[in-house]
């Protein structure tokens, strides 16, 4: 019997190890060809770590494509497009959640039927917009259309409804109006899932590529990913230069999970208000 | 702060919840509403909150008509059944509330918070979330924060619902001592007609959205208004024996005998009616010629509750603990004058004497 249970257990970590293993391997051989030579990274047979390491790639990166002004432009980009889409997606799931008026679950049904629209059929519509608005090739382009997400409003729609409503005409009744109850008692209820939507938001900004690739042009405006695109044109098949710009590219997103790793497994995984 | 409601009507779609309800209520007692659940009492405890929009009526604080004010103007205070305190914030906070919305000074709100924590008996919990809390002390923490802004009028939606045995018998001896200590009109719903008859000055009692009985405590128990007053109020609940009127007396169904009471009514011969009787309205005296049956009793202290069988029906009454007695023995009753009342069967009306 204990046998059993215990031989379940190695073949799960193995499961586990294996697909670890697997995702972790990609990124684990982009940074150590980041670091070879560009002898050494052709080499056949391979070698798994690095004989002389160097950052000599990485001074050609950030030498060839200013690698820098799309951090800047991706950090603008990501900021500007998770808080205005926050505050839109807070104050939509309150009004969809706690306020009455005529027709508001029918309006909801409608949003949350547009979400089977494909992003791919609204980017001429998009384009046309932007341009004649004459955004094209702007940094605005880039924040205007994805300040708003139904996907994020109704996550937080649900979890505002688990909210008692006792709360709500207990913030009332205590003298609250409708925007001092959603900031002082709704929004820090929710912080957990919204901590969960900003991050989701935040990385899905961050890789946003087909989109950049339509509306800018110029070099200066570029975010990482079109960069990233940009420099591998550039660079033809200089495996280790590559590898270094896609480490500079990913390297930022990688250290915000480890740190907010917790916030998003327990964001996720959290439905209602009990802890 | 006295409180009128004038012809107040709540209707939910088909359903009325609160039908044609006129009263007044006098300033500085407590008030329970009463009834069973689906009654329309908690109904008539939001819209005296402002929480639900009435059908129709009016409602009057003082002689001001605030039927259209919205909660947070109507200076009340509210417990909810489930306290409804808020989770992120601690006890100190939570109590603290009212008055940050009003923009009292940090200072004072917390003077004035702390004050009312001392007032409740939770004065060394303030730096506690609720969560961590017991739910006698949440309640506590609600009752606090729905005073501390001095209303003027305090509304408790069951409070005591979600509380022990032990602990619902103490928290109601709290309330009215807060009650009292705050001097502020108070209003209790409550299923429970023995909660509601430990603490309150009135009772308004209803069924169905309807007032059955509006008066003081006392007087629910002592002059029923009808049979279902009668009924709810008191425990033992009241005895009732159905049978039709006869030769001045009432014949119970399934039995020979006509019983006369010491009450003078003035009912119409072969009416159906029911005679509701206190179980320490019943007699066990020498000359007592009512013939019934025992069929159960429990010893309680110095007295007895027997379990007696008159035709059809059962009857309850109080004997001395020192009389013997055992299943089955024949035992006379009669019944007092106080505590004994006819009403129609019927309708329920009660015949007055």
């Amino acid at each position: 019997m204990k046998n059993t249970e215990r031989n379940k257990k190695i073949i799960l970590y193995v499961i586990l190890a294996i697909g670890a293993f697997i995702m972790f391997f990609p990124f684990f051989w982009m940074i150590v060809t980041s670091l070879k030579t560009g002898f050494e990274a052709n080499k056949v047979p391979p070698t798994i770590f690095p004989a002389k390491p160097t950052l000599d790639n990485y001074v050609y990166a950030l030498k060839t494509a200013p690698f820098l002004k799309y951090f800047k432009n991706s950090l603008i980009v990501t900021i500007f497009c998770v808080t205005i889409t926050m505050f839109n997606t807070i104050l939509a799931a309150f009004a969809f959640s706690k306020m009455k008026f005529p027709g508001r679950d029918i309006i909801f049904a409608a949003l949350v039927a547009m979400m089977m629209i494909p992003f791919e059929m609204l980017i001429i519509t998009n384009y046309s917009t932007i341009v004649k608005f004459g955004l094209y090739d702007t940094i605005i382009a880039l924040i205007i259309p994805f300040t708003s997400s139904i996907f994020y409003t109704y996550i937080l729609r649900n979890f505002f409804m688990s909210v008692p409503d006792s709360l709500y005409h207990s913030a009332k009744i205590d003298g609250a109006s409708d925007w001092q109850f959603l900031w002082e008692i709704l929004v820090p209820i929710a912080k957990p899932s919204l901590v969960t939507i900003a991050l989701l938001n935040a990385i899905a900004c961050w890789n946003s590529f087909l989109w950049s690739i339509l509306v800018i042009n110029s070099t200066e405006n570029r975010t990482l990913p079109f960069g990233l695109f940009a420099f591998t044109n550039e660079t033809g098949i200089r495996y280790e230069r590559l590898m270094a710009g896609a480490t500079i590219v990913v390297l930022p997103m990688i250290i915000l999970f480890l740190f907010a790793r917790k916030s998003i497994v327990t964001g996720v995984s959290r439905g209602g208000l009990k802890g | 702060m006295r409180v009128k409601v004038q012809n107040l009507t709540k209707r939910f779609g088909e359903v009325t919840a609160v039908d044609n309800l006129t009263a007044e209520f006098e300033s500085g007692k407590l008030i329970a509403l009463l009834g069973p659940s689906g009654c329309g009492k908690t109904t008539m405890l939001n819209m005296l909150s402002g929480i639900l929009p009435v059908t129709e009526g009016q409602i009057f604080f003082d002689d001001k008509d605030v039927t259209d004010l919205t909660p947070d103007k109507r200076e009340v205070g509210l417990v909810f059944q489930n306290y409804a305190l808020y989770p992120h914030m601690t006890v100190l906070e939570n109590i603290c509330f009212p008055l940050k919305i009003k923009k009292v000074p940090k200072a004072e709100r917390i003077e004035k918070a702390k004050e009312f924590a001392k007032m409740v008996h939770i004065e060394e919990y303030l730096n506690r979330k609720p969560k961590e809390l017991s739910g006698g002390q949440q309640q506590r923490v609600a009752i606090a924060r729905a005073l501390v802004k001095n209303p003027k009028l305090l509304l408790l939606d069951e409070p005591l619902s979600n509380l022990d045995a032990k602990l619902r018998v103490e928290m109601r001896e709290e309330i009215r001592r807060i009650q009292r200590e705050s001097g502020v009109t108070t209003f209790f719903v409550t299923h429970d007609q023995e909660e509601a008859s430990a603490i309150s000055d009135y009772i308004m009692l209803m069924k169905l959205g309807e007032m059955q009985q509006f008066d003081k405590t006392r007087n629910l128990y002592n002059q029923p208004a009808n049979l279902f007053v009668a009924d709810f109020i008191g425990s033992p609940t009241i005895n009732q024996l159905h049978g039709i009127y006869t030769e001045g007396g009432i014949k119970v169904d399934g039995d020979n005998q006509i019983i006369k009471t010491n009450n003078k009514w003035q009912v119409e011969e072969g009416s159906r009616v029911v005679l509701a009787s206190r179980a320490e309205a019943i007699t066990f005296n020498d000359k007592d010629d009512i013939k019934t049956k025992v069929v159960e009793y429990y010893l309680s202290g110095k007295d007895t509750l027997v379990n007696l069988k008159i035709g059809s029906y059962n009857l309850r009454g109080y004997i001395d603990a020192t009389k013997a007695i055992k299943i089955g023995d024949n035992l006379n009753i009669g019944f007092k004058k106080e505590g004994v009342f006819l009403f129609d069967e019927l309708t329920g009306e009660r015949y007055y004497e």
